[in-house]
């Protein structure tokens, strides 16, 4: 704010003084003329009535000539001085209303109602830079879960989409550059209730000062970044970054774990789709002769993943000749005509993957890989978010959104953030492991993806097993089971624990006799159902302690005390 | 030489030297203290203010409180003179007018202050 009165009044420094002059002179001009009063005798203005008739006649007010009628010689300065007094005027407003209307005091203007907004909160919150697809999907995919974002993006257009959008928590956001340092301040960064900074932004640069920024100034912070090169993902997991997210990498290593083992596959899809997705059933990608078109990051990324495969052959169509690095029995051409598709050996293959930069292509080589090959496994990459529904109506096998699978990604790990732990020692399980793991899951869900909420023991989230577990010892299955315990017909498992973390420890699929500690945290799986009713049962002591002794606890003094007569 | 600077010093130190004319004369009698000279002061001062007004260093700060605090004891004055001659109807003289000398007094503190400041200024300019 002090910035804005400065910049204000350093504009309106001229204007001002030629006011002041102005009213000046004409005062000093009306005292020093002679007049006459009621009764024609001489009669000189004093400087109250001088300052009373300018301030009027300037500002167009005119009641008239007062205290007496005016000699012709006052009414000669009248003439100059209302012309004078008036152009004053209207030289200070048209400055100042210029000063508003100035692109670069409303940019001000705006920066400093952020600073104000993001000053004021009192609610956790996460900092998101960069509102392209992905940014667009993940905010509000964080805001329909009532989590506020913070919104940065360095062009005006999309802040305008944003703020055009409907949002169920509405994002606070700003045009501004987030490698600059004091915008990420200003943002939040060090903000107590910031919970995270994800970075989004396309270009890899920016995200590591983005990274290098939040080390700085705020190293406990959760950081996720997106990053399009392995070298720039290593750099910016290197200055602390929980998570970095390289689409392409990511998608290979999916179709590779596809490939490989389905189970493992389904789990990862799983556990990062968004809520309330149907249950799929998992694409079998097939070995064999895969034919890659494209040969750019994307493509360069999938031929690494796949060639390391037994049994599969990737066969590389690229219509560069100058591309780098390219395998051996790679084909030049153009991957959308049949020519090239039939050299690569469309017809004896079993897959196609569609990679080059340009939708329309990869739509047409889809559609021409189809008519000489029908039982070709498809995958198609989608670079623009409004060929949505082309790609949909395609209906291919497998389809790679660069947007979509960012922001599922971050996204479940901003919801849950023991997951990508979980994940990583999943990562090493076999498939009949997978396979068990999953159909446990299978067992506590009924037709959506699994939801998955952490709980975490202390007196602040789960205040009613606080109190409980320090007086007696609680099994996990006690809180599992919830409320549903007393009707032994539907005790069911709702949830599953997939994960704990006690001190520095980890345990995978925590048993169901295990006793609950303070500061125990879970990973829990199940339905939302599920979900609702445990955070019910650990809020509230009432029924929570009538769920573990099996009978009605009175919740009110009366009741106790009928209670307690009645038993003695 | 620079002009603004120039125009600067010159509205601070004539602030001051109008002030100290206005002020300079006996308590009690209304003949030592001119009434243009006074208005001169509250004009010149109200410039100076608005001259000091947009500079961010900290002794731009000082520059305008010291201003605004000039221009506060003036206007007060302005009032309590133009208050005795006109509601009241009477002549300046007595409690009233060493009301006003008194106010243009510490008016003229102010100013005082602000022109030691400006040499101040001056003099830890390395040339």
């Amino acid at each position: 704010m002090p910035n804005l009165i400065y910049v204000l009044f350093r504009r309106l420094r001229s204007p001002l003084i030629t006011l002041i002059l102005v009213y000046a002179i004409s005062m000093i001009g009306f005292v020093l003329i002679p007049g006459v009063d009621d009764q024609g005798k001489p009669w000189h203005m004093s400087f109250f009535h001088a300052f009373y008739f300018v301030s009027f006649m300037g500002t167009t007010i005119g009641f008239g000539e007062v205290p007496y009628a005016f000699t012709d010689a006052q009414r000669f300065w009248v003439m100059l001085t209302m012309y004078a007094t008036v152009v004053a005027w209207l030289y200070c407003i048209g400055v100042l209303l210029s000063v508003f209307q100035d692109a670069s005091f409303q940019r001000m203007l705006r920066a400093n109602a952020f600073r104000r907004q993001v000053k004021h909160i009192r609610e956790p919150f996460y900092i998101i830079c960069g509102y392209g697809d992905t940014g667009a999907q993940l905010t509000h995919a964080i805001s329909e879960e009532g989590i506020l974002c913070v919104v940065i993006d360095i062009n005006q257009d999309r802040i305008n989409e944003l703020e055009a959008d409907d949002f169920r928590t509405f994002p606070i956001s700003l045009c501004a550059d987030v490698s600059l340092s004091q915008v990420l301040e200003d943002a939040g960064i060090t903000h107590p209730w910031c919970k995270g900074i994800i970075t989004l932004v396309n270009e890899d640069t920016v995200n590591l000062t983005v990274a290098v920024t939040a080390e700085l100034l705020n190293p406990e912070l959760r950081l996720i970044s997106r990053a399009e090169t392995p070298e720039a993902a290593a750099n910016i997991l290197s200055f602390g970054a929980n998570e970095v997210i390289n689409p392409f990498e990511t998608f290979a290593s999916r179709l590779a774990l596809a490939i490989k083992s389905p189970s493992l596959y389904c789990l990862y899809e799983w556990m990062t789709s968004p809520k309330g997705m149907p249950l799929k059933e998992p694409p079998l990608p097939k070995k064999g002769l895969w034919i890659l078109c494209g040969f750019g990051r994307f493509g360069h990324t999938i031929y690494e993943h796949l060639n390391v495969i037994e049994g599969i052959t990737p066969r590389v169509i690229e219509s560069e000749r100058s591309v780098r690095d390219l395998p051996a029995a790679s084909i030049i051409g153009r991957p959308t005509e049949a020519s090239a598709l039939l050299k690569a050996g469309v017809k004896d293959s079993v897959g196609i993957i569609a990679g080059t930069d340009n939708d329309a292509n990869n739509l047409s080589i889809i559609m021409t890989a189809q008519e000489l090959n029908h039982t070709l496994f498809r995958i198609a990459r989608q670079n623009h978010e409004k060929n949505s529904h082309l790609f949909q109506s395609a209906h291919l096998e497998m389809l790679m959104q660069r947007g979509t699978i960012i922001s599922n990604t971050i996204f479940a790990f901003i919801k849950t953030p023991m997951l990508s732990d979980f994940l990583h020692i999943v990562s090493r399980f076999n498939n009949d492991k997978a396979n068990e793991l999953l159909s446990r899951i299978i067992a506590v869900v009924y037709d959506g993806v699994p939801e998955l909420w952490e709980i975490c023991i202390n007196q602040d989230k789960t205040p009613a097993l606080y109190e409980v577990i320090k007086k007696q010892q609680v099994m996990l299955k006690e809180i599992i089971y919830g409320n549903s315990i007393a009707d032994t017909k539907r005790a069911r498992m709702t949830a599953l624990p997939l994960f704990l973390k006690r001190g520095k420890g980890n345990v995978l699929l925590p048993e169901e006799n295990r006793i609950v500690q303070e500061n125990d945290r879970f990973l829990m799986c199940g339905t939302n159902e599920a979900r609702q009713k445990m955070l019910l049962l650990l809020n509230n002591i009432n029924l929570l302690e009538s769920v573990l002794s099996g009978k009605e606890v009175p919740a009110s003094w009366v009741y106790k005390k009928i209670r307690e007569l009645s038993t003695n | 030489m620079n002009s603004e600077k120039v125009i600067f010093a010159f509205f601070i130190v004539l602030a001051l030297t109008l002030n100290f004319g206005f002020f300079l004369g006996g308590m009690d009698d209304p003949s030592h203290h001119n009434i243009y000279e006074f208005f001169a002061a509250i004009v010149v001062s109200l410039i100076s203010t608005v001259l000091k007004v947009g500079d961010r260093t900290h002794l731009g700060a000082v520059f305008l409180a010291t201003s605004l605090v000039a221009d506060l004891q003036l206007l007060a004055a302005a009032v309590v003179w133009g208050f005795v001659s006109h509601v009241y109807g009477q002549e300046l003289q007595g409690h009233a007018l060493a009301t006003v000398i008194s106010l243009s007094g510490g008016a003229l503190l102010a100013n005082f202050i602000s022109v030691i400041l400006l040499v101040v200024d001056t003099m830890t300019v390395k040339r």
